[in-house]
Protein backbone atom coordinates (compact mmCIF):
# COMPACT_ATOMS: atom_id res chain seq x y z
CA UNK A 1 0.00 0.00 0.00
CA UNK A 2 1.16 3.51 -0.96
CA UNK A 3 -0.05 6.25 1.38
CA UNK A 4 -0.03 9.84 0.47
CA UNK A 5 3.36 10.94 1.81
CA UNK A 6 4.86 7.80 -0.11
CA UNK A 7 2.91 9.33 -3.21
CA UNK A 8 3.67 12.78 -2.63
CA UNK A 9 7.50 11.89 -2.53
CA UNK A 10 7.40 9.45 -4.84
CA UNK A 11 8.93 11.76 -7.63
CA UNK A 12 9.95 14.27 -5.35
CA UNK A 13 12.59 16.60 -6.22
CA UNK A 14 12.41 15.33 -10.10
CA UNK A 15 13.86 18.16 -11.99
CA UNK A 16 12.30 21.06 -13.80
CA UNK A 17 12.17 20.20 -18.09
CA UNK A 18 13.15 22.94 -20.50
CA UNK A 19 9.16 22.54 -21.06
CA UNK A 20 8.26 23.63 -17.68
CA UNK A 21 11.12 26.19 -17.54
CA UNK A 22 9.78 27.57 -20.93
CA UNK A 23 6.44 27.70 -19.28
CA UNK A 24 6.89 29.18 -15.98
CA UNK A 25 9.00 32.08 -18.01
CA UNK A 26 6.86 32.88 -20.69
CA UNK A 27 3.89 33.09 -18.56
CA UNK A 28 5.82 35.43 -16.18
CA UNK A 29 6.93 37.26 -19.28
CA UNK A 30 3.67 37.61 -21.11
CA UNK A 31 1.72 38.59 -17.63
CA UNK A 32 4.17 40.91 -16.54
CA UNK A 33 4.57 42.85 -20.06
CA UNK A 34 0.74 42.42 -20.81
CA UNK A 35 -0.11 43.76 -17.06
CA UNK A 36 2.03 46.67 -17.86
CA UNK A 37 0.40 47.49 -20.87
CA UNK A 38 -2.62 47.17 -19.32
CA UNK A 39 -1.88 49.80 -16.92
CA UNK A 40 -1.06 52.15 -19.22
CA UNK A 41 -4.13 52.06 -21.65
CA UNK A 42 -6.00 52.05 -18.06
CA UNK A 43 -3.93 55.21 -17.41
CA UNK A 44 -4.92 56.92 -21.27
CA UNK A 45 -8.36 55.66 -21.29
CA UNK A 46 -9.30 55.83 -17.32
CA UNK A 47 -12.81 55.13 -16.35
CA UNK A 48 -15.35 57.70 -16.96
CA UNK B 1 -11.15 -0.03 2.64
CA UNK B 2 -11.77 2.84 -0.47
CA UNK B 3 -9.34 5.85 0.35
CA UNK B 4 -6.92 7.92 -1.80
CA UNK B 5 -3.78 5.93 -0.36
CA UNK B 6 -4.46 3.08 -1.76
CA UNK B 7 -2.77 1.57 -4.92
CA UNK B 8 -5.61 0.86 -6.66
CA UNK B 9 -6.07 4.93 -6.76
CA UNK B 10 -2.50 5.80 -6.85
CA UNK B 11 -1.42 3.35 -9.79
CA UNK B 12 -4.04 1.68 -11.81
CA UNK B 13 -6.96 4.71 -12.65
CA UNK B 14 -6.37 7.31 -15.11
CA UNK B 15 -8.36 10.58 -14.74
CA UNK B 16 -10.07 9.47 -17.77
CA UNK B 17 -10.27 6.19 -17.90
CA UNK B 18 -9.03 6.11 -21.22
CA UNK B 19 -7.13 2.81 -20.93
CA UNK B 20 -10.01 1.27 -19.06
CA UNK B 21 -13.11 1.91 -20.13
CA UNK B 22 -13.15 -0.48 -23.36
CA UNK B 23 -16.17 0.86 -24.70
CA UNK B 24 -16.53 4.52 -24.05
CA UNK B 25 -14.73 6.60 -21.46
CA UNK B 26 -15.97 8.86 -18.65
CA UNK B 27 -14.43 11.60 -20.62
CA UNK B 28 -17.21 11.08 -23.31
CA UNK B 29 -19.81 10.22 -21.35
CA UNK B 30 -19.83 12.98 -19.26
CA UNK B 31 -19.63 15.17 -22.85
CA UNK B 32 -22.69 13.32 -24.07
CA UNK B 33 -24.61 13.08 -20.55
CA UNK B 34 -23.56 17.22 -19.96
CA UNK B 35 -25.11 18.00 -23.60
CA UNK B 36 -28.27 15.76 -23.19
CA UNK B 37 -29.44 17.75 -19.82
CA UNK B 38 -28.01 20.98 -21.95
CA UNK B 39 -30.52 20.38 -25.13
CA UNK B 40 -33.28 19.17 -22.64
CA UNK B 41 -33.11 22.68 -20.53
CA UNK B 42 -33.03 24.68 -23.86
CA UNK B 43 -36.49 23.04 -25.12
CA UNK B 44 -37.70 25.90 -22.81
CA UNK B 45 -37.09 28.18 -25.79
CA UNK B 46 -39.87 26.32 -27.37
CA UNK B 47 -41.99 26.69 -24.03
CA UNK B 48 -41.84 22.73 -23.34
CA UNK B 49 -40.66 22.46 -20.29
CA UNK B 50 -38.73 19.28 -20.44
CA UNK B 51 -36.43 19.65 -17.16
CA UNK B 52 -38.94 21.89 -14.40
CA UNK B 53 -39.09 18.95 -12.37
CA UNK B 54 -35.34 18.83 -11.15
CA UNK B 55 -35.50 19.79 -7.34
CA UNK B 56 -33.69 22.80 -5.96
CA UNK B 57 -33.30 23.75 -2.22
CA UNK B 58 -34.02 26.72 -1.07
CA UNK B 59 -31.42 28.01 2.60
CA UNK B 60 -34.56 27.29 5.14
CA UNK B 61 -35.57 27.76 8.91
CA UNK B 62 -38.73 25.64 8.49
CA UNK B 63 -37.67 22.17 6.95
CA UNK B 64 -41.01 22.04 4.67
CA UNK B 65 -39.89 25.04 2.98
CA UNK B 66 -36.21 23.60 1.52
CA UNK B 67 -37.87 21.56 -1.16
CA UNK B 68 -38.88 22.55 -4.77
CA UNK B 69 -39.29 22.26 -8.36
CA UNK B 70 -36.88 24.69 -10.33
CA UNK B 71 -40.07 25.73 -12.71
CA UNK B 72 -43.29 26.49 -11.03
CA UNK B 73 -45.46 24.76 -13.93
CA UNK B 74 -43.82 21.60 -12.38
CA UNK B 75 -45.15 23.28 -8.66
CA UNK B 76 -47.38 20.44 -8.16
CA UNK B 77 -44.83 17.79 -7.79
CA UNK B 78 -43.99 19.29 -4.50
CA UNK B 79 -40.40 19.46 -2.60
CA UNK B 80 -40.28 15.88 -1.79
CA UNK B 81 -42.09 14.60 -5.54
CA UNK B 82 -39.13 16.55 -7.39
CA UNK B 83 -36.66 15.30 -5.45
CA UNK B 84 -37.28 11.71 -6.16
CA UNK B 85 -38.16 12.67 -9.98
CA UNK B 86 -34.70 13.54 -9.86
CA UNK B 87 -33.23 10.43 -8.29
CA UNK B 88 -35.15 8.39 -10.83
CA UNK B 89 -33.75 10.42 -13.84
CA UNK B 90 -30.41 10.39 -12.42
CA UNK B 91 -30.40 6.57 -11.73
CA UNK B 92 -31.77 6.12 -15.34
CA UNK B 93 -29.15 8.32 -16.88
CA UNK B 94 -26.48 7.46 -15.23
CA UNK B 95 -27.35 3.32 -15.29
CA UNK B 96 -27.34 3.90 -18.81
CA UNK B 97 -23.41 5.21 -18.83
CA UNK B 98 -22.51 2.47 -15.92
CA UNK B 99 -23.99 -0.05 -18.73
CA UNK B 100 -21.35 2.26 -21.25
CA UNK B 101 -18.12 1.28 -18.45
CA UNK B 102 -18.99 -2.22 -18.50
CA UNK B 103 -19.94 -2.20 -14.79
CA UNK B 104 -22.30 -3.75 -12.68
CA UNK B 105 -25.61 -2.11 -13.35
CA UNK B 106 -27.45 -3.56 -10.10
CA UNK B 107 -24.33 -2.91 -8.11
CA UNK B 108 -24.42 0.42 -9.34
CA UNK B 109 -28.01 1.37 -8.70
CA UNK B 110 -27.61 0.31 -5.42
CA UNK B 111 -24.62 2.35 -4.45
CA UNK B 112 -25.76 5.16 -6.72
CA UNK B 113 -28.71 5.47 -4.77
CA UNK B 114 -26.90 5.38 -1.59
CA UNK B 115 -24.74 8.07 -2.67
CA UNK B 116 -27.37 10.61 -4.12
CA UNK B 117 -29.56 10.37 -0.51
CA UNK B 118 -26.90 10.88 1.56
CA UNK B 119 -25.31 13.90 -0.51
CA UNK B 120 -27.92 15.43 -0.97
CA UNK B 121 -29.14 15.30 2.73
CA UNK B 122 -26.12 16.51 3.50
CA UNK B 123 -26.82 19.61 0.91
CA UNK B 124 -30.29 20.28 2.44
CA UNK B 125 -28.37 20.28 5.84
CA UNK B 126 -26.00 22.93 4.82
CA UNK B 127 -29.02 24.92 3.36
CA UNK B 128 -30.02 25.68 6.81
CA UNK B 129 -30.41 29.12 7.66
CA UNK B 130 -27.89 28.86 10.61
CA UNK B 131 -25.59 27.39 8.49
CA UNK B 132 -26.29 29.22 5.35
CA UNK B 133 -27.91 32.99 5.97
CA UNK B 134 -25.12 35.50 4.69
CA UNK B 135 -26.91 38.82 5.09
CA UNK B 136 -28.30 40.98 8.01
CA UNK B 137 -31.80 40.57 5.84
CA UNK B 138 -31.72 36.97 5.50
CA UNK B 139 -31.13 36.72 9.08
CA UNK B 140 -34.47 39.22 9.85
CA UNK B 141 -35.90 36.95 7.37
CA UNK B 142 -35.33 33.93 9.64
CA UNK B 143 -35.72 35.40 12.44
CA UNK B 144 -32.28 34.06 13.79
CA UNK B 145 -29.70 36.01 15.44
CA UNK B 146 -26.05 34.08 14.62
CA UNK B 147 -25.44 31.88 11.06
CA UNK B 148 -22.00 30.61 10.26
CA UNK B 149 -22.58 32.59 7.19
CA UNK B 150 -21.36 29.61 4.50
CA UNK B 151 -24.28 30.59 1.60
CA UNK B 152 -25.80 27.90 0.37
CA UNK B 153 -22.87 26.72 -1.76
CA UNK B 154 -21.66 26.05 1.66
CA UNK B 155 -24.23 22.87 1.40
CA UNK B 156 -21.38 21.27 -0.54
CA UNK B 157 -19.11 21.44 2.48
CA UNK B 158 -21.45 19.55 4.15
CA UNK B 159 -21.90 16.87 1.35
CA UNK B 160 -18.10 16.96 1.80
CA UNK B 161 -18.06 16.36 5.55
CA UNK B 162 -21.03 13.86 4.90
CA UNK B 163 -18.93 11.23 2.51
CA UNK B 164 -15.82 12.52 5.08
CA UNK B 165 -17.73 10.79 7.71
CA UNK B 166 -18.45 7.52 5.81
CA UNK B 167 -14.74 7.08 4.49
CA UNK B 168 -13.34 7.42 8.03
CA UNK B 169 -16.67 5.80 10.14
CA UNK B 170 -18.06 3.62 8.24
CA UNK B 171 -15.54 2.29 5.66
CA UNK B 172 -16.96 -0.92 4.78
CA UNK B 173 -20.07 0.73 3.83
CA UNK B 174 -18.05 3.08 1.86
CA UNK B 175 -16.17 0.17 0.11
CA UNK B 176 -19.99 -1.09 -0.44
CA UNK B 177 -20.60 2.45 -2.44
CA UNK B 178 -17.43 2.77 -4.46
CA UNK B 179 -19.21 1.69 -8.28
CA UNK B 180 -21.31 4.96 -7.78
CA UNK B 181 -18.34 7.36 -6.53
CA UNK B 182 -17.09 8.90 -9.00
CA UNK B 183 -16.38 12.38 -8.39
CA UNK B 184 -14.56 12.68 -12.22
CA UNK B 185 -17.75 11.52 -14.26
CA UNK B 186 -19.67 13.71 -11.72
CA UNK B 187 -17.72 17.26 -12.36
CA UNK B 188 -16.76 16.94 -16.20
CA UNK B 189 -20.93 16.66 -16.83
CA UNK B 190 -21.08 19.71 -13.83
CA UNK B 191 -18.55 21.87 -16.51
CA UNK B 192 -20.03 20.77 -19.73
CA UNK B 193 -23.23 22.29 -18.34
CA UNK B 194 -20.89 25.14 -16.67
CA UNK B 195 -20.39 26.41 -20.20
CA UNK B 196 -23.70 27.55 -20.85
CA UNK B 197 -24.17 28.82 -17.57
CA UNK B 198 -21.63 31.45 -18.28
CA UNK B 199 -22.60 32.41 -21.23
CA UNK B 200 -25.59 33.49 -19.29
CA UNK B 201 -23.78 35.51 -16.89
CA UNK B 202 -21.72 36.41 -19.75
CA UNK B 203 -24.07 38.07 -21.81
CA UNK B 204 -26.11 39.21 -18.67
CA UNK B 205 -23.73 41.32 -17.46
CA UNK B 206 -22.21 42.81 -20.84
CA UNK B 207 -23.41 46.39 -20.74
CA UNK B 208 -21.13 46.18 -17.23
CA UNK B 209 -18.48 43.96 -18.74
CA UNK B 210 -17.42 46.36 -21.60
CA UNK B 211 -16.94 48.90 -19.04
CA UNK B 212 -14.73 46.53 -16.93
CA UNK B 213 -13.34 44.68 -20.45
CA UNK B 214 -9.76 46.36 -19.86
CA UNK B 215 -9.91 45.24 -15.62
CA UNK B 216 -11.22 41.77 -16.46
CA UNK B 217 -8.58 41.31 -19.00
CA UNK B 218 -5.82 41.97 -16.14
CA UNK B 219 -7.86 39.06 -14.10
CA UNK B 220 -6.93 36.87 -16.71
CA UNK B 221 -3.53 37.73 -17.45
CA UNK B 222 -2.79 37.60 -13.30
CA UNK B 223 -4.91 34.13 -12.86
CA UNK B 224 -3.02 32.52 -15.39
CA UNK B 225 0.22 34.00 -16.73
CA UNK B 226 1.45 35.07 -13.02
CA UNK B 227 -0.91 33.16 -10.34
CA UNK B 228 -0.27 30.05 -12.02
CA UNK B 229 3.57 30.16 -12.83
CA UNK B 230 4.75 31.33 -9.65
CA UNK B 231 2.71 28.94 -7.74
CA UNK B 232 3.81 25.85 -10.28
CA UNK B 233 7.42 26.98 -9.81
CA UNK B 234 6.78 27.33 -5.83
CA UNK B 235 5.40 23.85 -6.02
CA UNK B 236 7.65 22.07 -7.63
CA UNK B 237 10.98 23.97 -6.75
CA UNK B 238 10.83 24.68 -3.04
CA UNK B 239 7.91 21.77 -2.08
CA UNK B 240 9.39 19.20 -4.32
CA UNK B 241 5.90 17.95 -5.93
CA UNK B 242 6.11 16.15 -8.46
CA UNK B 243 4.60 17.59 -12.38
CA UNK B 244 1.35 15.69 -12.07
CA UNK B 245 0.77 17.02 -8.55
CA UNK B 246 1.94 20.30 -9.41
CA UNK B 247 -0.25 21.40 -12.26
CA UNK B 248 -3.51 20.94 -10.51
CA UNK B 249 -2.34 22.67 -7.39
CA UNK B 250 -1.13 25.66 -9.39
CA UNK B 251 -4.53 25.83 -11.38
CA UNK B 252 -6.86 25.26 -7.86
CA UNK B 253 -4.83 27.50 -5.95
CA UNK B 254 -4.73 30.69 -9.15
CA UNK B 255 -8.05 30.31 -10.90
CA UNK B 256 -11.15 28.80 -10.32
CA UNK B 257 -10.69 26.58 -7.32
CA UNK B 258 -12.12 22.94 -7.85
CA UNK B 259 -13.25 23.15 -11.97
CA UNK B 260 -9.63 24.64 -12.75
CA UNK B 261 -7.82 21.50 -10.39
CA UNK B 262 -10.28 19.07 -11.96
CA UNK B 263 -9.78 20.44 -15.30
CA UNK B 264 -6.24 20.17 -15.67
CA UNK B 265 -6.03 17.26 -14.05
CA UNK B 266 -7.38 15.55 -16.55
CA UNK B 267 -6.02 17.89 -19.25
CA UNK B 268 -2.45 16.23 -18.17
CA UNK B 269 -4.17 12.61 -17.51
CA UNK B 270 -3.42 13.25 -13.67
CA UNK B 271 -4.69 10.40 -11.87
CA UNK B 272 -8.48 10.91 -10.41
CA UNK B 273 -7.51 11.19 -6.69
CA UNK B 274 -4.82 13.88 -7.14
CA UNK B 275 -7.24 16.97 -8.26
CA UNK B 276 -9.72 15.38 -5.87
CA UNK B 277 -7.62 15.89 -2.82
CA UNK B 278 -6.81 19.36 -4.05
CA UNK B 279 -10.22 19.95 -4.38
CA UNK B 280 -11.03 19.38 -0.93
CA UNK B 281 -8.33 21.72 0.07
CA UNK B 282 -9.67 24.33 -2.41
CA UNK B 283 -13.15 24.65 -0.77
CA UNK B 284 -11.57 24.28 2.91
CA UNK B 285 -9.71 27.51 2.16
CA UNK B 286 -12.30 29.19 -0.34
CA UNK B 287 -14.53 29.21 2.99
CA UNK B 288 -11.73 30.31 5.08
CA UNK B 289 -10.69 33.04 2.82
CA UNK B 290 -14.71 34.01 2.63
CA UNK B 291 -14.96 34.06 6.51
CA UNK B 292 -11.85 36.39 6.68
CA UNK B 293 -11.61 38.62 3.76
CA UNK B 294 -14.45 40.88 3.28
CA UNK B 295 -13.97 41.97 7.18
CA UNK B 296 -10.26 42.84 5.77
CA UNK B 297 -11.67 44.39 2.77
CA UNK B 298 -14.44 46.58 4.97
CA UNK B 299 -11.72 47.53 7.67
CA UNK B 300 -9.09 48.74 4.70
CA UNK B 301 -11.03 49.59 2.01
CA UNK B 302 -14.46 50.90 2.63
CA UNK B 303 -13.38 54.14 0.87
CA UNK B 304 -12.18 52.29 -2.52
CA UNK B 305 -15.24 49.84 -2.95
CA UNK B 306 -14.32 48.98 -6.21
CA UNK B 307 -11.24 47.85 -5.27
CA UNK B 308 -12.86 45.86 -2.55
CA UNK B 309 -14.88 44.15 -4.95
CA UNK B 310 -12.59 43.17 -7.37
CA UNK B 311 -10.21 41.72 -4.28
CA UNK B 312 -13.01 39.33 -3.93
CA UNK B 313 -13.00 38.17 -7.58
CA UNK B 314 -9.44 37.82 -7.65
CA UNK B 315 -8.42 36.20 -4.28
CA UNK B 316 -11.70 33.90 -3.13
CA UNK B 317 -11.31 30.74 -5.50
CA UNK B 318 -14.35 28.67 -6.29
CA UNK B 319 -17.37 30.78 -7.94
CA UNK B 320 -20.13 30.36 -5.08
CA UNK B 321 -17.63 31.79 -2.47
CA UNK B 322 -16.30 34.77 -4.31
CA UNK B 323 -19.80 36.04 -5.44
CA UNK B 324 -20.46 35.33 -1.45
CA UNK B 325 -17.44 37.23 -0.54
CA UNK B 326 -18.50 40.08 -3.17
CA UNK B 327 -22.03 39.89 -1.39
CA UNK B 328 -20.77 40.33 1.92
CA UNK B 329 -17.77 42.95 1.29
CA UNK B 330 -20.69 45.07 -0.39
CA UNK B 331 -23.34 44.65 2.18
CA UNK B 332 -20.46 45.35 5.12
CA UNK B 333 -19.33 48.27 2.88
CA UNK B 334 -21.81 50.25 2.00
CA UNK B 335 -23.27 50.17 5.12
CA UNK B 336 -20.06 51.60 6.27
CA UNK B 337 -19.94 54.23 4.40
CA UNK B 338 -23.97 54.94 4.76
CA UNK B 339 -22.92 55.60 7.98
CA UNK B 340 -20.69 58.13 7.49
CA UNK B 341 -23.18 59.78 5.05
CA UNK B 342 -21.54 58.50 1.89
CA UNK B 343 -24.55 56.38 0.24
CA UNK B 344 -23.96 54.79 -3.00
CA UNK B 345 -25.67 52.67 -4.72
CA UNK B 346 -26.17 48.86 -4.76
CA UNK B 347 -24.89 46.33 -6.81
CA UNK B 348 -21.51 47.73 -8.17
CA UNK B 349 -19.21 46.17 -5.99
CA UNK B 350 -21.13 43.04 -6.57
CA UNK B 351 -21.10 43.79 -10.12
CA UNK B 352 -17.17 43.75 -10.14
CA UNK B 353 -16.68 40.53 -8.28
CA UNK B 354 -18.93 38.64 -10.72
CA UNK B 355 -17.67 40.16 -13.76
CA UNK B 356 -14.01 39.02 -12.52
CA UNK B 357 -14.83 35.86 -11.53
CA UNK B 358 -16.98 35.18 -15.15
CA UNK B 359 -13.79 36.31 -17.50
CA UNK B 360 -11.27 34.31 -15.44
CA UNK B 361 -14.31 31.15 -15.24
CA UNK B 362 -14.17 31.79 -19.42
CA UNK B 363 -10.73 30.49 -19.94
CA UNK B 364 -10.10 27.34 -17.88
CA UNK B 365 -10.92 25.26 -20.87
CA UNK B 366 -8.59 26.89 -22.43
CA UNK B 367 -5.91 27.11 -20.14
CA UNK B 368 -6.53 23.52 -19.78
CA UNK B 369 -6.24 22.73 -23.60
CA UNK B 370 -2.82 24.93 -23.36
CA UNK B 371 -1.09 22.80 -20.56
CA UNK B 372 -3.02 19.53 -22.11
CA UNK B 373 -0.93 20.19 -25.17
CA UNK B 374 2.35 20.83 -23.52
CA UNK B 375 2.09 17.82 -21.52
CA UNK B 376 0.82 15.24 -24.48
CA UNK B 377 3.64 17.22 -26.89
CA UNK B 378 6.48 17.31 -24.80
CA UNK B 379 6.13 15.88 -21.15
CA UNK B 380 4.40 12.56 -21.11
CA UNK B 381 5.31 11.07 -24.14
CA UNK B 382 4.95 7.40 -25.06
CA UNK B 383 7.37 5.72 -27.31
CA UNK B 384 9.67 8.34 -29.10
CA UNK B 385 7.66 10.64 -31.01
CA UNK B 386 3.90 11.00 -30.01
CA UNK B 387 1.35 10.78 -32.49
CA UNK B 388 -1.13 12.60 -33.54
CA UNK B 389 -3.99 10.39 -32.48
CA UNK B 390 -2.51 9.75 -29.53
CA UNK B 391 -2.68 13.27 -29.05
CA UNK B 392 -6.16 13.61 -29.94
CA UNK B 393 -6.55 10.32 -27.42
CA UNK B 394 -5.33 12.17 -24.97
CA UNK B 395 -7.41 15.51 -25.01
CA UNK B 396 -9.96 15.78 -22.28
CA UNK B 397 -13.06 15.55 -24.54
CA UNK B 398 -15.20 17.01 -21.91
CA UNK B 399 -13.89 20.68 -22.59
CA UNK B 400 -15.37 19.82 -26.40
CA UNK B 401 -18.83 19.82 -24.12
CA UNK B 402 -17.68 23.11 -22.04
CA UNK B 403 -16.96 25.57 -25.30
CA UNK B 404 -20.15 23.90 -27.23
CA UNK B 405 -22.37 25.06 -24.23
CA UNK B 406 -20.54 28.17 -24.17
CA UNK B 407 -20.71 29.42 -27.52
CA UNK B 408 -24.17 28.07 -28.39
CA UNK B 409 -25.56 30.11 -24.65
CA UNK B 410 -23.98 33.31 -25.81
CA UNK B 411 -25.55 32.50 -29.40
CA UNK B 412 -28.93 32.63 -27.64
CA UNK B 413 -28.00 34.98 -25.79
CA UNK B 414 -27.07 37.39 -27.91
CA UNK B 415 -27.48 36.78 -31.86
CA UNK B 416 -31.51 35.95 -31.39
CA UNK B 417 -34.66 37.87 -31.35
CA UNK B 418 -35.15 40.00 -27.77
CA UNK B 419 -38.46 37.33 -27.07
CA UNK B 420 -36.38 34.56 -27.80
CA UNK B 421 -33.63 35.83 -26.01
CA UNK B 422 -35.08 36.56 -22.81
CA UNK B 423 -36.09 32.74 -22.58
CA UNK B 424 -32.40 31.47 -22.49
CA UNK B 425 -31.56 32.38 -18.61
CA UNK B 426 -34.66 30.81 -17.36
CA UNK B 427 -33.88 27.85 -19.61
CA UNK B 428 -29.75 27.31 -18.59
CA UNK B 429 -30.70 28.05 -14.91
CA UNK B 430 -32.71 25.05 -15.08
CA UNK B 431 -29.66 22.92 -16.31
CA UNK B 432 -27.81 24.70 -13.92
CA UNK B 433 -29.52 22.94 -11.28
CA UNK B 434 -28.91 20.02 -12.55
CA UNK B 435 -24.87 21.38 -12.31
CA UNK B 436 -25.43 21.96 -9.09
CA UNK B 437 -26.97 18.71 -7.65
CA UNK B 438 -23.64 16.89 -10.11
CA UNK B 439 -21.42 19.08 -7.86
CA UNK B 440 -22.99 17.81 -4.67
CA UNK B 441 -22.21 14.18 -6.13
CA UNK B 442 -19.04 15.61 -7.16
CA UNK B 443 -17.86 16.27 -3.26
CA UNK B 444 -19.76 13.43 -1.19
CA UNK B 445 -18.11 11.42 -3.57
CA UNK B 446 -14.73 12.91 -2.76
CA UNK B 447 -15.45 12.63 0.90
CA UNK B 448 -16.13 9.48 0.27
CA UNK B 449 -12.90 8.50 -1.27
CA UNK B 450 -10.82 10.47 1.43
CA UNK B 451 -10.19 9.04 4.43
CA UNK B 452 -9.06 12.26 5.94
CA UNK B 453 -7.84 11.22 9.04
CA UNK B 454 -5.60 8.98 7.68
CA UNK B 455 -4.69 11.26 5.22
CA UNK B 456 -3.86 14.19 7.71
CA UNK B 457 -1.37 11.67 9.17
CA UNK B 458 0.30 10.59 5.85
CA UNK B 459 0.80 13.40 4.59
CA UNK B 460 -1.81 15.81 3.34
CA UNK B 461 -0.16 18.75 5.76
CA UNK B 462 2.15 19.47 3.04
CA UNK B 463 -0.45 20.05 0.74
CA UNK B 464 -1.62 22.22 3.01
CA UNK B 465 1.19 24.17 3.47
CA UNK B 466 1.67 24.85 -0.11
CA UNK B 467 -1.55 26.04 -0.40
CA UNK B 468 -1.73 28.46 2.55
CA UNK B 469 1.58 29.66 1.67
CA UNK B 470 0.90 30.19 -2.09
CA UNK B 471 -2.73 31.81 -1.49
CA UNK B 472 -1.57 33.61 2.01
CA UNK B 473 1.87 34.35 0.65
CA UNK B 474 1.39 35.25 -2.65
CA UNK B 475 -2.27 35.33 -4.42
CA UNK B 476 -4.34 37.57 -2.37
CA UNK B 477 -1.91 40.34 -1.87
CA UNK B 478 -0.64 40.28 -5.98
CA UNK B 479 -4.64 40.15 -6.40
CA UNK B 480 -4.89 43.43 -3.96
CA UNK B 481 -2.04 45.25 -5.49
CA UNK B 482 -3.65 44.45 -9.21
CA UNK B 483 -7.38 45.35 -8.18
CA UNK B 484 -5.69 48.78 -6.55
CA UNK B 485 -4.28 49.71 -9.97
CA UNK B 486 -6.95 49.31 -11.79
CA UNK B 487 -9.94 50.30 -9.81
CA UNK B 488 -8.30 52.69 -7.26
CA UNK B 489 -10.19 55.75 -7.58
CA UNK B 490 -13.38 54.12 -9.80
CA UNK B 491 -16.70 54.59 -7.31
CA UNK B 492 -19.59 53.68 -7.82
CA UNK B 493 -22.72 55.91 -8.68
CA UNK B 494 -24.02 57.80 -5.51
CA UNK B 495 -27.80 56.45 -4.77
CA UNK B 496 -30.18 59.03 -5.73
Amino acid sequence: MTDLREELNRDAGEPLLPIEKKLIGWSLGLGVGLLVLLVIVNHLFPVS
Amino acid sequence: MANVSQVHDWREVRADNVALAPRISEDWLSLIIGLFVFVLALAGLGNVDLTGWVVTTAVWGNITQALGTVSKSYGALGGIGALVATYVALLVVLGGAAVALKTDVKKFALAFTAVFWLAYLSWIVGNYAHFAAVTPAELNKFGIAWSLKLTNEGGYIFALIGGLIIANVFPRFAETIREAVRPELYIKIAIVILGGVFAVTAASKLSLATSLLLRGTAAIIEAYLIYWAVVYFVARKWFGFSREWAAPLASGISICGVSAAIATGGAIRARPAIPVLVSSLVVVFAVVEVLILPFIATTFLAHEPLVAGAWMGLAVKTDGAAVAAGGITEALILAQNAAEGVKYQAGWMLGTTTTIKVFIDIFIGIWAFVLGYIWTNHINKTGDKAQASEIWQRFPKFIIGFVVTFVVGLILALATPSGLAAKVPAAIGEANTFRVIFFILTFFSIGVLSNFKRLWAEGIGKLAVVYAVSLFGFVIWVGLLISWLFFAGVKPPLAS
